[in-house]
């Protein structure tokens, strides 16, 4: 670090960071701070503090479901989005071949498209060559969504490792399937492991493809959120959703250890 | 009064301690080389008095005016960096224009043409106005060095200046850094880890070990009267050659391991038990005259160096190298005499 | 020999084809379902070609204001996002790592939170009786109690948040490539601390403030749960008119319509944003 830097500066700065770090973190603290509240109203500061909530949220159906759906989809989709991810970041990371770099491209075009867009054009195509949105359909969106952030990832890891191994098996006599089972699937594990947890906590977490893909008797988590905050929210709310912060937390710290946060940049 | 003054400046990162209680003082003009191997904290010193490290005790002087807790855009120097940080987004001109810029008061005119001229002086005013990507490593290099002095600063710092370039370059900048120097006189530090950039460039020659001076002088004194085994050993790979010292009467005898005797100049601290030599590759030679210490020894092997030739000698029970003249060496003969001048023989302190 | 070289070049294509195949049909295609459905009437006279939805969102001037809130609220959003952004990217790359980390962390956690949840912490916080009332009213700074719900205040407020860690980690990845001695270089050169951040590194992170501002505008255009829960049905945006279209009222010609417009818009800058990384990318 150079020396001297003012002292203003530095004080200015803390006071900044101060600031940015209340206004990323408030809106957090203020759902979970909710969810204790012994108030049927989202009211500040809550009258008194109790787990009612989470005991309602336990008791209620409609939040089980709902949470049991969105944990199936979110595991459905990591599974598919692996297995249709994982083969692109292979070939696009370790073979040269023409179109190259405009196949990347369009594997990666879902992340361009605003998922607004997308979800409308799905919930068409649901509709008119279909009988209309659907558990599947949900799976297929969200697939589309996710499939960008493993490809990334497994790219990333490939990139880091050195591309004679998969030669050198080949000159110790490695036959195809080995060279994938043996060697290469191996150097994917991280990449793949943080391209699950990606595609996990999108899926998990996405509204916006859920509420167009809107099928009777389909109800995610944060489509449920969504329509109780439209409609009439009260403590419950608070307390799924801090049970979901409490998830992406954990997220955090796992794809933290399996791949660094500095590398999501 | 000095141009640059470092009293007592101690530096430490952690536990390990990377300048000891450093002392250096340096005149108008001068060009000094900070010389020794990586981690001597040649660097370290070079980042303070530039002001991008802090130090933890001690003080800095620059042209009179205390400077310790100034940072560096307020200190009036330039630093060459080995990587020579030009910036990317402007032209070679407009590089060289960013210390007037910064600094100066001129009008933009007034500014341009002085970097014009820097430019001229390092004959790269034809290529004003490419962007450092489109230059060779090179002229890279000339715009960093016409952006150091064109606001002409109070000290001049370059840090490894050629050590990025290939050997030929190399040897053009050398010229060209001197040339430089003698023209303009801004007193000048650099920092290298090479001996012969060190010595060849210098008027003086800090050697630093360890965070503290082992030994400075001119490139001359440095070279031929090394005190120590470290300066002697860094200082272009001597041989160094332990002998057991004894007074006989009035003059001084050294006994090699093998019990072979030979006569040694007297000098001041010289006392009798084992001490270490000196003797310069290129001190020994083949076919010893009347004036050399003289003794027989057995040619091991020999590489041809060209218009030198390298031989490893065993003589006296040790292993000695030696550089001679091609036409001058003794070849395909294991046993010969070889010899030096006595005064080759510089005692060191361990 | 000759059947190894040609299973060497069917690798790729095995490995590629399932999930080209798969995007064909479940990404390419709905787009162009989409494009379709937007010239297509709806109702009685189901599937002839018109322009008639296009037409409306001229001619209405609901739908006009609609798209010219939109815009209006992502360039004040974007800026915003610039204005926080930038030095809060600068000090994280120059950070020590517990303090980069714990900011990294900072800007990731609410990014990876449900955009359901964020805005529900915005409803708390700015609706009446919520938070930001409670603390003025305890500072003193009010006497009765506020409400920022259904205002343009609240939905830039509750955005900037959403949308502030996009910026900040385009940002990040440009000042990255900028080797420390340049700034050093600069500062030896007399530029003082703000001299120093102006003229180097704020012009070398042009390409990362570009892409993600870009990024951000074309995120806040096609957001809709934000703005519909902030903003309510009195200040509607694009996309929630859109998600209005599709499913409240089932006027899908027109949501299509609308849902073009959005569409050439955000690639009207996505295009330039691929431009300006991909040639940020060549230069590293």
């Amino acid at each position: 670090m150079i020396a001297a830097t003012p002292r203003w500066v530095i004080a200015a700065t803390a006071i900044f960071l101060v600031a940015v770090g209340l206004y990323m973190l408030v809106p957090l603290l203020v759902v979970i701070a909710s969810s204790f509240s012994t108030s049927a109203f989202l009211v500040f500061p809550p009258p008194g503090l109790s787990l009612r909530w989470y005991g309602e949220i336990l008791g209620s159906d409609a939040y089980l479901n709902a949470g049991w759906t969105s944990l199936k989809l979110a595991m459905t989709t990591v599974v598919l989005s692996l297995a249709l991810g994982t083969p692109a970041a292979i070939a696009l990371s370790r073979f040269r071949f023409p179109g190259r770099s405009v196949i990347g491209s369009v594997f990666l075009s879902p992340l361009i498209l605003p998922s607004l867009i997308f979800a409308i054009g799905l919930l068409i195509v649901f509709s008119r060559y279909a009988s209309g949105p659907s558990f599947a359909g949900l799976v297929i969106g969200h697939t589309v969504i996710t499939m960008p952030y493993v490809i990334r990832t497994v790219s990333a890891n490939l990139a880091d490792i050195d591309p004679h191994l998969d030669e050198a098996a080949r000159v110790m006599g490695a036959r195809w399937w080995q060279r994938y089972l043996l060697v290469i699937l191996p150097q994917c594990r991280t990449g793949m492991a943080a391209g699950a947890f990606f595609a996990f906590n999108i899926s998990f977490d996405d509204a916006v493809v859920a509420l167009f893909m809107r099928a009777p008797n389909v109800e995610t988590l944060p489509m449920r959120i969504y329509s109780t905050l439209e409609f009439s929210p009260d403590p419950s709310v608070a307390a799924v959703s801090t049970v979901m912060i409490v998830m992406t937390m954990v997220l955090v710290v796992l794809l933290n250890r399996v791949f660094g946060l500095s590398r999501i940049t | 009064m000095h141009q640059l003054s470092v009293r007592s400046v101690i530096k430490r990162f952690g536990d390990v301690t990377v300048l000891e209680d450093f002392d250096l003082d340096v005149a108008k003009g001068e060009f000094i080389a900070l010389l020794g191997p990586s981690g001597c904290g040649k660097s370290t010193l070079l980042r303070i008095m530039a002001g991008l490290e802090s130090l933890d005790s001690g003080a800095i002087d620059i042209a009179g005016r205390g400077v310790t807790d100034l940072a560096p855009e307020n200190r009036n120097i330039a630093l060459m960096f080995q990587s020579y940080a030009l910036l990317p987004h402007m032209s070679a001109l407009e590089n060289v224009r960013f210390p007037l810029r910064m600094r100066s008061k001129l009008s933009r005119e007034e500014q341009r043409e002085k970097a014009h001229k820097a430019l001229e002086l390092v004959k790269l005013d034809h290529l004003a106005d490419r962007y450092p990507r489109q230059m060779s490593g090179g002229q890279q290099q000339r715009v960093a060095l016409a952006r150091s002095i064109v606001a002409e600063p109070d000290l001049l710092l370059l840090d490894e200046p050629l050590s990025n370039l290939d050997a030929k370059l190399r040897e053009g900048m050398q010229v060209e850094l001197k040339r430089l120097h003698e023209s303009l006189g801004l007193t000048t530090i650099f920092v290298t880890h090479d001996q012969s950039e060190a010595l060849g460039l210098a008027d003086r020659v800090i050697l630093m070990n360890r965070g503290r001076i082992e030994q400075q002088g001119t490139p001359e004194e440095i070279y031929r009267r090394p005190r120590t085994v470290f300066a002697a050993d860094f200082l272009g790979g001597a041989n160094i050659v332990e002998l057991d010292v004894a007074k006989s009467s009035r003059s001084w005898r050294g006994r090699f391991a093998d019990g072979t005797e030979i006569p040694v100049a007297s000098a001041p601290g010289l006392e009798p038990g084992k001490h270490k030599f000196m003797l310069r590759k290129e001190a020994i030679a083949f076919n010893p005259d009347k004036s050399m210490t003289a003794i027989v020894g057995t040619i091991e092997t020999q590489n041809y160096l060209g218009s030198q030739t390298r031989s490893a000698i065993r003589a006296g029970g040790v292993e000695l190298v030696a550089v001679t003249d091609s036409e001058k060496t003794v070849t395909k003969q294991r046993e010969t005499r070889i010899g030096w001048r006595p005064e080759e023989l510089v005692p060191l302190q361990m | 020999m000759s059947g190894d070289a040609r299973r060497m070049g069917r690798e790729p294509a095995i490995l590629l084809a399932p999930g080209l195949f798969f995007l064909l049909l479940a990404f390419f295609f709905p787009a162009i379902q989409l494009l379709i459905q937007s010239f297509l009437t709806v109702g009685a006279e189901a599937g002839r070609l018109t322009m008639e939805h296009y037409a409306k969102i001229v001619v209405d001037d609901f739908y006009a204001g609609v798209a010219l809130r939109t815009f209006r609220l992502a360039l004040v959003i974007t800026v915003l996002c610039l204005v926080i952004g930038f030095p809060l990217a600068v000090v994280i790359s120059r950070a020590g790592k517990l303090l980069r980390t714990t900011l990294i962390v900072l800007l990731i956690l609410p990014l990876m939170t449900s955009v359901v949840i964020r805005t529900f912490g915005w409803l708390v916080i700015l609706g009446p009786g919520g938070v930001l009332s409670w603390s003025l009213q305890q500072l003193g700074l009010i006497d009765r109690s506020i409400s920022l719900m259904h205002t343009e205040t609240g939905i830039v407020i509750a955005m900037v948040q959403v949308l502030l860690p996009f910026l900040v980690l385009t940002t990040l990845g440009s000042l990255g490539q900028i080797p420390v001695s340049l700034e050093e270089a600069s500062r030896v050169m007399g530029a003082g601390f703000f001299r120093s951040i102006r003229h180097v590194t704020l012009p070398l992170s042009v390409p990362g403030l570009a892409s993600g501002s870009l990024l951000v505008f074309a995120l806040s255009i096609s957001s809709f749960i934000t703005p519909s829960l902030v903003g309510g049905v009195r200040l509607q945006v694009m996309a929630g008119s859109i998600y209005q279209q599709m499913t409240g009222s089932f006027d899908w010609g027109f949501g299509a319509a609308l849902s073009v417009v959005l569409l050439i818009a955000t690639l009207a800058l996505i295009i330039p944003y691929m431009v300006v990384t991909s040639r940020a990318g060549g230069k590293a």
